[in-house]
């Protein structure tokens, strides 16, 4: 009975998202609306009930699965952007007639894949896990099934997904052969090994590490992102780019964090070179983007390659870093993609970076929330983005691992370019009148937020934020 | 039954061997006779529900007339299409005519009657139909011909659809038995007709029968070989001995069913009532094989052919559901009563 | 060499050799046969470690079913061979370093593992010899690891809500059956009688 209590969140989203798809299909497409606030209500129901039962460590099913304060804090991240991603999926949705009721229902099974991931205690809870919320993304990124664009992205992702749970898996084996275990724990206990096992062990660890990266995007894993994103709907894009990339790190954290403590010293190597190579390619690719949501993808590659750095350092404080940085950039995504949801012509939406010129004239409400959002993206000081970043980058230089912040600052200046390439074309630029205005509340709604909470009214919440944080990080080690 | 052989044979490695040899002889042997007699039988039952006489020149009462046509088709050329793949083409009648005898090894005949009473006797009987598929597929797609591809790839369809739900009466019966054994679910049944399962899972078994008819091809679900639209469906390019191996392994399955019936919701080798237990087993087995075998030319002769989106309709949208269902009732009024778990 | 032995190795050298043949076969549908064999033996061999149960099921999943709807799809499949062909000796080089790189790290791997001493010549049996290893399977799957189990449950849910998403069109002039509207009909809606008069026709 405990056990069930432990994972009741997960739990109310199964048995939820059953009975919505009940619902779906006796009545509907029609019933679409409603099912993306019951699934918004769903998500609110399940985040109660964690907050209620507390941070304290509960162990469930055998210790599969794990409740701590870092999965209190990961699956809040999630949930709030799967709010948001469902927030902002009306309008473009019916127009482009995919308002389907499946979609609520996907999603809702995608986040308990995702939460799931996040408690994952043992190699199979987390392969499981992660197979529920990758199919669950696959299918969404194929949604608009009659356009070619977004039918290739679900392929794409499928079979490259696909390659990376096999290489996961081939880890995971390695692993249980050299160790005898799945679960964390015993892993953690049977340390490096003994001698030439050891070996063994690492060849696992890198396998497994690969299957993390790839689902992060850090590269050399990257490749899927530029183009799933582009494809994809935009709304299941900003779905793509927030909850999935959250939860993979809270994974990937706590996988090595949790069952590797011994082994530090060597993947930290690894780590390291992911970082390092995500933050520069995802900076200098990015500069000759000229479509938004591609944009977005490099950025996002970049961010990774940020939070990795903070992983990298295996501390206490890399890791509290870890969790500032995704929680900011899960805002920063989300009120990003609202703004480019926003972006309507006359024919339609446009993707096109030069559509933005002269939109502080236009629509200057818009172009303010887009420039807080870039600004913050960027990392300027005083805003969200920079104390994300300045709290990886602390712990980073604590560890010694001064290189690797200098990377990270080259990096994020050069970065910066092309998020402030969008402002100068906002608000320098002559205006083509091509933006139209806002109809859609959601997006309005979850811009506005976002930017807010980027602006420096953030400096109100930082506190608690980084505290939550904080916690969340002791108590992995 | 092959111990006590190999004990007569003197207990060696051969003499196990041997003891093996002679009891699959003992049952083959008897049962290929038997086939040619049900597709006689068959063929009376139908003749006389059309008030037609049947086959009735060879021999007495046209008895022979199988063994008649064996002849016929044995000294026949074997014709292999020139665009045929040939290995495949050959492989799949032996395939048909092996698995059809193979899933006979399991088969209780009485009390420790059987050549192998392993316990997992109902899954070994269930892969071996399963497999069955093989033979029709393989035989569709090497033939090289529209019509038997079509036929093939009909059985693969079908055959997979209605094994789903069969799968969900064998989970019933089993979780009241304990046990996958054969042997095992006869025994469940002992002491007389109000025992048998047909009466305690009469949905159960009116879904297993019709599956049954499903899985072996037979009117009123043999779409693979409807000869009005596919002439013969996937044996259209087969002729002489290849063609007798389908027409064996097909007639094989059914009785192969029939058996499988009476082991399942008639109480295998048990006689209807406590006091009849002196007449053998064997005999009892008999006697109920031909009972459903009766029911399945029955059928044959009755029943108009299925039209294919009602098949695939009647297998999925009302077996499965309704089976799915039985399981769950049956499993949990066992576990609230105390019936299971015992 | 015992009876077990000589299965043993029958079953295992047909398994490799259809292993083998599945990548080697010119044919797809061929190679979806020898896969077919390839199962057909491995479950054999789960018999012989006295897994009879994984063997049966083995047969009744893949081969029963997963394999009969792949060799259907290789079978409608239209697969130009010269031109599946025509890209091989382009990505040789590389997909020939890559699989070296992979032979490497295996043998580094498997040179490097060490089985430990008291395992070797303790056949595996099963943990409670009393039980059937149905019950065995049953009494761990729905207990230790029914986290697992349901989540998997789960897995195979969103599979066929992606499979129906993705697929399944409602397309517009197919004339469907409805069984209820076909059973409601009654000789007052469905026929209408009239009288004809004699050599006149209707």
């Amino acid at each position: 009975m405990s056990d069930v209590l432990t994972v009741l969140p997960e739990l109310i989203l199964a048995v939820g998202a059953m009975g919505l798809l009940m619902i779906g299909v006796f009545s509907g497409d029609k019933s679409y609306g409603l099912l993306k606030w019951l699934a918004s209500g769903l998500f609110a129901v399940a985040f109660l009930v964690m907050i209620g039962s507390g941070a304290e460590q509960k162990l469930a099913f055998g210790g599969m699965f794990v409740t701590d304060a870092f999965a209190l804090f990961m699956k809040s991240v999630v949930l709030t952007g799967a709010v948001f991603a469902l927030g902002l999926s009306g309008q473009f949705m019916r127009e482009r007639g995919i308002a389907r009721f499946e979609y609520p229902v996907l999603v809702v099974l995608a986040v308990l894949g995702m939460m799931m991931m996040v408690s994952a205690n043992d190699m199979l809870a987390l392969y499981i896990g992660l197979e529920l919320q990758s199919l669950a993304l696959y299918v969404l990124a194929a949604f608009n099934r009659d356009k070619l664009r977004s039918t290739e992205a679900g392929l794409k992702y499928f079979v490259l997904g696909a390659l990376s749970s096999g290489m996961m898996l081939y880890g995971i084996s390695l692993i249980y052969g050299f160790t005898g275990s799945t679960s964390f724990a015993e892993i953690a206990a049977y340390g490096i090994g003994s001698g030439t096992n050891g070996l063994g062990l690492l060849f696992g660890l890198v396998f497994l590490i690969s299957g993390f990266a790839f689902k992060v995007s850090a590269v050399p894993f990257h490749m899927w992102a530029p183009d799933v994103y582009e494809g994809a709907p935009t709304p299941i894009t900003v779905f793509f780019g927030t909850a999935p990339k959250v939860a993979a790190m809270a994974l990937f954290v706590r996988a090595l964090i949790v069952s590797f403590p011994d082994l530090t010293q060597q993947w930290q190597q690894v780590v390291v070179f992911l970082s390092v190579a995500s933050m520069i390619l995802g900076a200098f690719a990015g500069l000759m983007q000229t479509n938004i949501k591609r944009l977005m993808a490099y950025s996002s590659i970049a961010h990774m390659g940020f939070a990795l750095a903070g992983l990298a350092t295996g501390t206490v404080d890399g890791v509290q870093g870890v969790l500032v940085y995704m929680a900011i950039y899960m805002l920063m995504t989300a009120g990003t993609f609202a703004v480019i949801l926003g972006m309507r012509r006359k024919d339609g939406l446009t993707e096109d970076i030069s559509d933005l010129a002269g939109l502080a004239k236009t629509r200057p409400a818009l172009a303010a929330i887009m420039a807080t959002l870039m600004f913050s993206l960027a990392g300027i000081p005083l805003l969200a983005g920079f104390f994300a970043k300045l709290y990886v980058f602390m712990a980073v230089v604590e560890a010694g691992m001064y290189w690797l912040a200098v990377v990270g600052f080259v990096t994020s200046t050069v970065a910066a370019v092309y998020y402030l390439r969008i402002v100068k074309l906002m608000y320098f630029d002559e205006p083509n009148e091509n933006i139209e205005p806002l109809k859609d509340r959601g997006i309005a709604y979850v811009g506005f937020v976002t930017a807010a909470l980027n602006s420096p009214l953030h400096l109100l919440l930082i506190w608690p934020l980084t505290l939550a944080a904080g916690l969340a990080a002791q108590s992995l080690f | 039954m092959v111990e006590w052989l190999a004990g007569l044979y003197g207990g060696t490695d051969a003499a196990w061997f041997f003891s093996i040899i002679t009891w699959i002889l003992v049952i083959v042997a008897p049962l290929l006779v038997g086939v040619a007699f049900a597709v006689y039988a068959d063929r009376k039952i139908w003749a006389a529900m059309q008030l037609r006489r049947g086959p009735n020149v060879v021999g007495p009462f046209g008895l022979l007339q199988s063994f008649a046509d064996g002849l016929k088709l044995f000294i026949k050329e074997t014709i292999v299409p020139a665009g045929a793949n040939k290995g495949i083409f050959i492989l799949a009648p032996m395939l048909t005519f092996v698995l059809a005898l193979i899933g006979w090894a399991v088969i209780p005949w009485g009390e420790g009657a059987v050549l192998a009473d392993i316990n997992v006797g109902i899954f070994y009987i269930f892969a071996i139909s399963s497999l069955g598929v093989y033979g029709i597929i393989m035989a569709g797609w090497a033939s090289n011909s529209r019509y038997a591809f079509l036929g093939g790839l009909r059985s693969a369809a079908q055959m997979v659809s209605y094994e789903v739900s069969m799968g969900f009466v064998l989970v019933t019966v089993i979780s009241y038995a304990g046990s996958p054994s054969l042997s095992e679910l006869v025994h469940m049944q002992s002491g007389g007709i109000w025992n048998w399962n047909f009466l305690w899972f009469f949905p159960m078994f009116v879904i297993f029968l019709i599956s049954a008819m499903a899985e072996t091809n037979r009117p009123p679900f043999d779409l693979p070989e409807a000869e009005a639209e596919l002439v013969a469906g996937y044996q259209v390019e087969y002729s002489s001995m290849a063609f007798a191996l389908f027409w064996l392994g097909e007639y094989g399955n059914i009785l192969l069913m029939c058996a499988l019936s009476s082991v399942l919701f008639f109480g295998g080798w048990y006689a209807p009532i406590p006091a009849l237990d002196f007449i053998p087993g064997p005999l009892w087995m008999i006697a109920k094989i031909c009972f459903f075998f009766f029911i399945f030319a029955w059928v044959k002769a009755t029943v108009p052919r299925y039209r294919y989106d009602q098949l695939m309709r009647l297998g999925w949208k009302v077996f499965l559901p309704v089976s799915l269902a039985a399981v769950v009732f049956y499993t949990g009024w066992g576990v609230a009563f105390g019936y299971i778990g015992k | 060499m015992s009876l077990t032995a000589l299965a043993f190795y029958l079953f295992a050298s047909i398994t490799v050799f259809s292993g083998f043949m599945v990548i080697a076969s010119k044919n797809p549908v061929h190679s979806v046969l020898f896969l077919i064999l390839a199962f057909f033996n491995a479950s054999g061999l789960f018999l012989l470690l006295g897994a009879e149960f994984l063997a049966m099921l083995l047969i009744i999943i893949y081969v029963g079913a997963v394999a009969v709807l792949f060799l259907f799809v290789v079978m409608m499949l239209d697969i130009n061979y010269t031109e599946m062909r025509e890209g091989f000796l382009q990505y040789l080089p590389i997909g020939a370093l890559i699989g070296l790189i992979v032979l490497v790290e295996l043998i580094m791997v498997v040179g490097v593992w060490q089985v430990a001493p008291e395992i070797i010549g303790t056949p595996a049996v099963a943990a409670a010899p009393d039980l059937t290893n149905t019950e065995a399977l049953g009494a761990v799957l729905y207990t230790q690891y029914i986290y697992a189990f349901q989540a998997a449950g789960i897995v195979l849910l969103i599979a066929m809500i992606g499979a129906i998403v993705l697929t399944l069109r409602t397309r517009e002039g197919v004339k469907r059956q409805n069984i209820s509207q076909q059973n409601r009909r009654t000789p007052q809606t469905a026929i209408e009688i009239k009288k004809v008069k004699v050599g006149e026709g209707l």
